[in-house]
Parts: C-alpha cells; structure tokens; sequence
C-alpha cells in the first residue's frame, strides 16, 4: 500500500511550529518567578524598612551572605550533603520495597491478606509519632533516621503500585499471553510499564515526603544535616542561621522534585501527557 | 478437507459476574463448528456476545459450560496458535510501532535481522511506513487498528480470531486491507473467524456467515456464501446482492429485538 499517511517534506515551515517571539518568552519566563520574585523583594523590603529587628526577621540579603561564608567554611555541603543522603536513601529504600510490597500483595492473596490492613491504618496515621520508639530502638544516628523516613514514605508508593497494577487493563495482558509471553515476561514487560505513570504518581509524593521526614528527623534527633543546623542555630539565638537553612530547604526540595518531574517526562515519552505542551 | 473441524464449539454458554451488579448471561447453548482454512464471519447486533465468543476460543475466559476445543485440544490457555485482533486493539502504549509488531516475533525462534524484517513487511503492507518509531498515543485510530493488524498477522498464527478489525478505517482503506487479509488467507494455511458488523463485507470475505440472536447470543442461523473472490463484479452481481439482501434482514431482526429487549 502507498504511504497516504506519510508526511511530506514541503511543509516543513508548518511542521516547526509556531516560533514564540523573544519578548514573549522573556514575559512568560517572568510570569512563571513573579510569585517568587515578589515575595523575595517583599521579604528584603520589610527587613529593611526597619519595622522588624534583624533579629525577628533579617534580611535576605544578609542570609545569602550567611549561607556563602558556610558554603566557604564547607559546613553547607556536609549539611546539605547529610540531609540530601538520607532523604534519598529513604527513598530509594521505599520505592524498591514499596514497589515489591504493592507487586506481591496484587499477585499473592496471604501478602494481600497481610499488608492490606497495615497499609489502611497506617497510611493515614503520622508515622513520626513512632519517633521515639525509633529512637529507643535504634539511637540517633542514621539508621534511625533513615528507618522513620521509610516507615513514612513507603506507603504511598505501596498504594500506588497496588492500584496501578490492579487496573491494568485485561485485554492489554490476555493480548501479551497470545503472544506467549509467560507469567514473569507478563510482569516485567507488560504489568509493570503499564503500570509505570501511576507508580511514578506515587514516587512524586514518596520523594518530597522523604524530604520533609528527613529535616524533621533531623531537627527532633539533633546532628548535622539542614534539620540539625537549624535546630542548633535556633538554640544560640542565631537567626540568620535558622532563615538560612529554610532557604536551602527550599531550593534542594525544588531542585529534587524537578529532577524527578524531568525524569517521569523522560520515563513516560509514549505517555499522552508527552505529547502535551509542558506546563511546569 | 479433514472431516474433523478444527474449531469445535459444542453448546457453550458464559455468565459474566460483575463483583458489583447483576449476573449476566452472554452467551447461551452456542454450537458452531469450523473446517480448517474455513473464513467464518459473525454477525449480530451489539452485545449479543460475539466478542465473548472470540475470548473464549482465544482462551481468555474459561469455558464454564460446554466445550471448545481446537484440534481436538480443549482450550485451556492463550496460545500464539490462535491469534487474536482485538476490538478495542489493546496495543502497548509504551512501546512504538515497530516494537509493539516485534513482540510476538520475539518469542519465535529466528535470527533478529529475519524478525525486523518480517515486522517490516507488515508495516509497510498495513501502510504505515514512515511510523515505526511512533508511539499508538500518536495515532489516529485507523492507524492503531492497522497496527494492531500488522501485530497480529506478524507472529502467523493459524488461526485468526478477528473482532472487528477494520472497524475504525475508512471505506477505502477498509478495501485495501480487505484485499491484504483475503490474499494472505489464500496464500497461507489460515483458520479465520472475523466479527463484523458489515453484512456486504461478511459475504464478500467469508465462506459461511453465522447470524447471531439478541443477548444471550445464540447461533440464528448459518449462510453459505462462497463466491468468487477474484471477480471484479462481484458485489453488484445478483447472487451476491440477494445474499446480503438475506443477511441484512436476519440482522436486522435481531437488532429490533435488541433494542425491544434493552432497558
Ligand atoms: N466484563 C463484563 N462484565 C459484565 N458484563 C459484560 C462484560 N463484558 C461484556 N459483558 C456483557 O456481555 C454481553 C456481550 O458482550 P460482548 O462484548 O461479547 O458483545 P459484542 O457482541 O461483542 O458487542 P459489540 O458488537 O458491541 O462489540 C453484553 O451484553 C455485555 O453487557
Ligand atoms: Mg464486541
């Protein structure tokens, strides 16, 4: 048969799309900061404007002096480095067994009899109220802290698996069994990738939950790490120290969930969504 | 030709149990037997369970009453022997053009370079040349249910269960694809059982056309329509003009019913 649907290349000029102008692009890249860019003007304004004391609110510019001089001294990277450590340790820990909790409890009725009650009360329970248990088991150092942030972020990567898997479509399965694909090509190269943009739904709540459990865990167990420092700033009444670490909590859980929403555009490029004009 | 059908159907019937809702009865006492290298078309009106019927010869179902069996075999399981073109094509939406066709290929014994070959050769007999890397998202709907066909003519089963296939194309695309699927069948030792909802298209293609009841579905009444595929004239000679003219109000029969009977 001819290629009737194949394109032609005389429409190349349509085929590169509209071409945004300059003055536009520069409009929409300030449009998208201009919450942000208010804010910190504000922020700088009012600490300036002499209503508040340094003390009670310093102002940014002073902060970001103070987050230099302790990127210098190195303090910030091991601060930094500790607390992007554990959070992505955690992480990762949750989303291997959460993603193999979620498998097993969909494919075996005792997981399923098992796990289904944990994951129903504990998912909506503060799982940092085990802290102290964690602690009296397992110290203060890493593991404890590492534990608490997967007692927390390993549900709902579990939920999501478990629902992805369930409603992959049956056609989709019988279609691969025609095939001959057998029970483990069925799981590694049919359930599992359909089930892909929803357990990746569920990794985009687990990461920047591990990150907040990790600062918490930080700031109720003491130690270095973004948490600890700020904990301890607070304590020697050091306020540039304690607006500092929220400024670099805000940019390394910016930086993490952008990184993770770069990685799901390039894991789902067959997704609907791709096809989509981005809108973050 | 064998006097043992190769599909062997013997009053099967299939209750659908929702976890929520009613039970429904599908399908009712249906007996219908095919001869190998046989073109059976199915007609009837929607969800009189012509569908239902092709997952349970595909072995997708079970077989809860009566008995299908293939070869003799009774069906128990999916197989690439008996290949099926889904309705609602049921491609991998993660994997392009080209990949979904290799996946079936994948699993037979054969050199790569003769597999991309062969999945080439379908592509470019579906016309989609040009779209191998594009992911069934980027579609339209014709070209996913080309694809699905190139899928599943790929891995050559020998029997075709064919649930609408060419429901999404375009009258003209939907002669060309005709033409393939009846050049195909000739050439190659092939089993087909094709649902469609075209009475002019069952006569033209098939060897026999069953008509189905309203749900629950049972076998109506079974049509000899063999005519000469290769004549230019064929679908304004007066034979084949009756016989569609036949089909026509046995369908439509039942579609009245259909109708009478829904909610
Ligand atoms: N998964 C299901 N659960 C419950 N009932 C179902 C299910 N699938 C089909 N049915 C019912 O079984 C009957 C037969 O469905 P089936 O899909 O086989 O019909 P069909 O003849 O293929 O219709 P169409 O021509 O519209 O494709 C329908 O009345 C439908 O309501
Ligand atoms: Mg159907």
């Amino acid at each position: 048969m001819a290629r009737t649907d194949a394109l032609t290349l005389d429409h190349a000029a349509l085929l590169e799309g509209p071409a945004p102008s300059l003055a536009r692009k520069l409009l929409w890249g300030f449009a998208r900061v201009f919450s942000i860019l208010a804010l910190i003007v504000a922020w700088e304004g009012l600490a300036r404007s002499g209503a508040f004391t340094p003390f009670v609110l310093p102002s940014l510019s002073s902060v970001i002096e103070r987050i230099w001089s302790d990127a210098i001294s190195g303090e910030l990277a091991i601060n930094t480095g500790l607390t992007v450590y554990r959070a992505l340790v955690g992480f990762l820990i949750s989303m291997v067994g959460g993603v193999l909790i979620g498998v097993a409890m969909s494919r075996n009725a005792i997981a399923n009899w098992f796990f289904d009650p944990i994951v129903s009360v504990g998912f909506p329970m503060p799982k940092i109220a085990f802290l102290p248990v964690v602690i009296l088991w397992l110290g203060v150092y890493d593991v404890a802290k590492i534990t608490i942030i997967v007692v927390d972020a390993i549900f709902p990567v579990i939920a999501a698996t478990l629902i992805a898997i369930r409603s992959v479509e049956r056609e989709l399965i019988w279609s691969a069994r025609n095939m001959g694909a057998n029970d483990r090509e069925l799981m590694w190269q049919i359930v599992l990738p359909a089930a892909a943009p929803q357990v990746l739904t569920g990794l985009q709540v687990a990461l920047p939950l591990s990150m907040i459990v990790a600062v918490v865990a930080e700031m109720l167990m003491g130690g270095y790490g973004l948490g600890g420092a700020m904990m301890t700033a607070s304590r020697f009444a050091d306020s540039r120290g304690v607006f500092a670490g929220i400024v670099e909590i805000a940019i390394v859980g910016y930086v993490l969930i952008k990184a993770m929403s770069i990685l799901r555009r390039r894991l789902l490029i067959w997704h609907q969504e791709a096809n989509e004009p981005t809108t973050a | 030709m064998s006097s043992q059908p190769q599909i062997a159907i013997d009053k099967v019937a299939h209750v659908y149990r929702p976890p929520r809702g009613r039970p429904v009865l599908a399908l009712e006492e249906i007996s219908l037997q095919v001869q190998q290298r046989e073109f059976v078309a199915l007609l009837g009106p929607s969800g009189c369970g012509k569908s239902t019927l092709l997952y349970l010869i595909g072995g997708f179902l079970p077989v809860e009453k009566g008995s299908i069996t293939v070869n003799g075999e009774p069906v128990k399981a999916p197989g690439p022997d008996r290949g099926i073109v889904f309705q609602h094509f049921a491609l991998f939406p993660w994997k392009t053009v080209r990949d979904n066709i290799l996946y079936g290929l994948e699993r037979k014994t054969m050199p790569r370079a003769e597999r991309e070959e062969q999945a080439q050769h379908f592509i470019d007999l579906v016309g989609l040349g040009g779209f191998e890397d594009s992911y069934p998202s980027q579609l339209s709907g014709g070209m996913k249910q080309r694809t699905a066909l190139a899928r599943t003519l790929a891995f050559d089963p020998s029997i075709l269960l064919m649930d609408e296939p060419f429901g999404a194309l375009d009258a003209q695309t939907r002669h060309l694809m005709q033409a393939e699927l009846l050049s195909i069948w000739q050439r190659t030792p092939k089993t087909v059982i094709f649902v469609t909802h075209d009475v002019q298209e069952a006569v033209y293609l098939a060897d026999r056309v069953a008509v189905m009841s309203a749900r629950p579905g049972r076998i109506k009444t079974i049509v000899d329509t063999k005519f000469d595929k290769k004549d230019a004239g064929i679908f304004k000679s007066k034979g084949f003009v009756e016989k569609v003219d036949e089909l026509w109000n046995l369908v439509r029969d039942e579609a009245i019913k259909a109708e009478r009977r829904a909610p």
